[in-house]
């Protein structure tokens, strides 16, 4: 038993090692580099500066704009889970080539996030993007006039967020950048990860259950609300706490892939921020302040909806 | 077990030596191996096979994908950065000499024999001089100037004047050449330009970024609004310029240097503001019939100019071969092969001049090399302020230029904020850093204010 024990740690070692020194190291040195003025362009001049940098990033208007940002595109979580658990139950069917389809669904989620960034800015071009083009020939069809919109490249928002200062105003409203990239955010996790959770979670839903409450009259939605539902929660839960933490840290490809952060800094979240700041302005101090506050935020939250919201995922 | 495990790591240490020894750092010929941060203009491999042949101990090599300035940074300062970076503008210069990447050639460059200062076009000389020390030398310069399809132009029965044109008479012709369906889609545009070219417009009504001594942000003179709502007007009021919305259809056409370029080569524009680096995308649209005329001014007859500094890294292992690079940028085949290629014009002024550079027998439908030349030798600069970091006085503008450009805001009304921002972010600039609150203040003093 010793003799295994050190074998396992021999084996343990090189991936501890690396974990220390490439992701603990970092993440505690970029606590020690939060409290210092660290620039890349003034080597040699860092000083220390203490709370400086959280002080002024709480002052910082673009930091609560950027926020903002980064909540609003939480807004499509709750239709990428719906969505998610929609093409699970689906695919939980025992129909005829169900393998090809759930391969089908999943194939997003192994194409390069990229590439399909590439593909969804040609959708939305609001000249020639297919989707645009169809809203017109819809519109035609029905004699409906329509405005159609120009996605990527208008600051409004169904909110009426204005793109400058926090607050909303009428001229805003309506579908813009922020929009277009949640839609494609919910494309492009529907079929992913999350389906495949839920499809596994499906599996274990205990038949006699279901056979029960069906032999007792229950339609196939009261079958799905009361027994398949509250037996999906623990994996519900898992969904949304890491969709949370995935969302409050996302926006930084898709910022830097199709809109660059605006039109004026429309889809800037906290972590294209980040990188804005360090690799930009070279502000490594700042950098750092912005992403531990943003850590406390993603701690917070998670854990909030720990405590308010796993009562019916440990139920069970 | 225990056998295996020390067979995996074994496995693993031959393996981190054998990729340790097959970096590619020495060329297996004894040449000493240089690596260039560029862009990845096709353009750029002929220039670096020129080098190549004309210095048989080095081997000099692009690396295009490395080439942002935030990459060329953060691996400088971690020792793996490039032998040769290019520098695109003043900021990125001041960026590079504060990061303590930029190498003082002050010295070296008169051993040499290169005077920058005398021998390149005025307009470069900023990207490569820095509180009056040479960090680099220029590789071309491109000026703006307006291209005209001259079989559109004769299409619709106009005649460009070749002298040169105040921004109204653009106006006038431009209405004249944009032709639009019975649906009112466009179908030519009088006058294509590029919405970063914001400084090229400033520039010609005289306007700055800066004041002199750069403690100020004077973004939002009546000149620069002038120039920004002129930029809307071609737009909106005017209509002869693509909106953002029909602009986004011409990016999808890809190619290096897409977009306006190729949209002017298909025909779809009648005058372009660009520069003669969009030859080498022109040149391979057939029976284009091209000519260049000066662009229009406000109050100032002058041009932008972009164009590249090629600094030596103060880190390099290999400065002194980099060295060669720098006088390879100032010899004749090299600024002959910028001229040829259409890669701009020549940095050094001495190969902008007599028939060779006037005519190329290769392409002899290219008359008017002169106005490229012209157009160098009137071109001015923006100032920039060392109390604030050019990056993010960029963003703060063009993030109110985005609101602009979109028809969302007045121009007098983002050039206003973004004045008040930059100058706000001075402030806080020189609060923190008591070094620079001195030459801040020691400047005032010296205006007097």
């Amino acid at each position: 038993m010793k003799v295994s024990r050190k074998t396992a740690i021999l084996f343990l070692l090189p991936n501890l090692l690396g974990f220390l020194v490439f992701t603990f190291g970092p993440v505690f040195f970029s606590l020690g580099a939060s409290l210092t003025d660290w620039n890349l362009q003034e080597p040699g001049q860092t000083s220390f500066v203490g709370l400086a940098n959280f002080a002024e990033l709480l002052l910082d208007k673009k930091f609560w704009l950027y926020f903002v940002n980064t909540v609003y595109f939480l807004l499509g979580m709750p239709f990428a889970i719906a969505g998610s658990l929609f093409l699970a139950v689906l695919l939980n069917q025992k129909i005829k080539g169900m393998v090809a389809y759930r391969t089908l669904l999943y194939l997003p989620s192994f194409t390069s996030g990229v590439a399909l960034m590439i593909l969804w800015k040609a959708l939305y071009n609001p000249t020639f993007g297919p989707i645009n083009q169809f809203l017109l020939a819809t519109s035609r069809v029905l004699h409906l006039p329509m405005d159609v919109p120009q996605w990527l490249l208008s600051t409004k928002n169904i909110l009426g967020l204005e793109p400058e200062k926090l607050g909303m105003t009428g001229t805003q409203f309506g579908i813009g950048a922020r929009d277009a990239l949640i839609l494609m955010g919910i494309w492009m996790s529907i079929g992913g990860s999350n389906m495949l959770l839920y499809l596994a979670a499906l599996t274990n839903v205990p038949e006699d259950l279901t056979e029960a409450a069906q032999l007792d009259g229950a339609s196939r939605w009261q079958c799905f609300r009361a027994v398949t539902w509250p037996s999906l929660a623990p994996t519900t839960f898992f969904i949304i706490t890491m969709g949370l933490i995935g969302g409050l840290q996302g926006g930084f490809e898709q910022a830097r892939v199709m809109t660059g952060g605006g039109p004026a800094g429309s889809t800037t979240t906290l972590a294209y921020h980040i990188y804005s700041k360090a690799f930009e302005e070279f502000r490594i101090g700042y950098a750092s302040a912005v992403a531990w506050i943003l850590f406390a935020i993603v701690f917070a939250v998670t854990l909030a909806h720990w405590k308010f919201g796993s009562r019916e995922a440990t139920d069970l | 077990m225990r056998g295996a495990f020390l067979i995996s790591v074994l496995v693993l240490c031959i393996a981190s030596v054998a990729m340790w020894k097959s970096q590619p750092n020495e060329a297996a010929d004894g040449r000493t191996r240089l690596v260039w941060t560029s862009d990845d203009n096709p353009l750029r491999k002929e220039q670096v096979e020129l080098f190549n042949q004309t210095n048989r101990d080095c081997q000099l090599v692009l690396d295009p994908v490395n080439s942002q300035i935030e990459k060329v940074i953060v691996q400088s300062i971690a020792g793996v950065g490039p032998d040769l970076l290019d520098c695109r503008d003043t900021n990125q210069l001041q960026a590079f000499v504060k990061a303590g990447i930029a190498w003082d050639v002050t010295e070296e460059l008169p051993k040499l024999g290169i005077d920058i200062k005398k021998d390149t076009w005025p307009v470069m000389q900023p990207m490569g001089v820095f509180e009056n020390r040479v960090y680099g030398v220029p590789t071309n310069c491109a000026p703006n100037a307006v291209w005209v399809n001259e079989e559109l132009v004769a299409r619709c029965g106009v005649t460009i004047p070749r002298t040169p044109l105040k921004w109204n008479d653009l106006i006038r012709l431009a209405q004249k050449l944009t032709i639009r369906d019975s649906n009112g889609q466009p179908i030519q545009y009088g006058f294509l330009f590029d919405w970063w070219n914001f400084s090229h417009f400033l520039l010609t009504y005289g306007a700055q970024f800066f004041n002199e001594d750069g403690t100020k942000c004077i973004v939002d003179s009546p000149e620069a609004i002038e120039a920004v709502q002129l930029m809307h007007d071609l737009i909106y009021k005017y209509k002869v310029a693509p909106s953002p919305v029909e602009e986004a259809g011409l990016a999808s056409q890809g190619g290096w240097g897409s977009g306006t370029i190729n949209y002017f080569g298909a025909k779809r524009g009648a005058l372009a503001l660009g520069g003669r680096w969009w030859l080498a995308n022109l040149r391979k649209f057939t029976g284009l019939k091209l000519g260049v005329i000066q662009s229009p001014f406000g109050t100032v007859q002058t041009s932008s100019a972009a164009g590249r500094v090629t600094l030596i890294n103060k880190n390099s292992p290999h400065r002194q071969e980099a060295l060669k690079f720098l006088a390879f940028l100032a010899s004749k085949p090299y600024n002959t092969l910028i001229n040829s290629q259409a890669d701009g014009i020549a940095a050094f002024k001495e190969y902008c001049v007599g028939a060779d550079f006037q005519f190329d027998p290769k392409h002899p439908d290219e008359l008017d090399n002169d106005v490229w030349k012209d157009a160098a030798d009137r071109s001015s600069y923006q100032r920039t302020s060392p109390f604030i970091n050019g990056g993010l006085a960029n963003q703060i503008l063009s993030t109110q230029l985005d609101l602009v450009r979109i028809d969302a805001k007045s121009a007098q009304a983002a050039l206003h904020d973004a004045a008040t921002e930059i100058n706000f972010e001075i402030k806080q600039s020189i609060r923190k850093k008591p070094k620079l609150r001195e030459e801040y203040d020691r400047r005032i003093r010296e205006a007097g204010r």
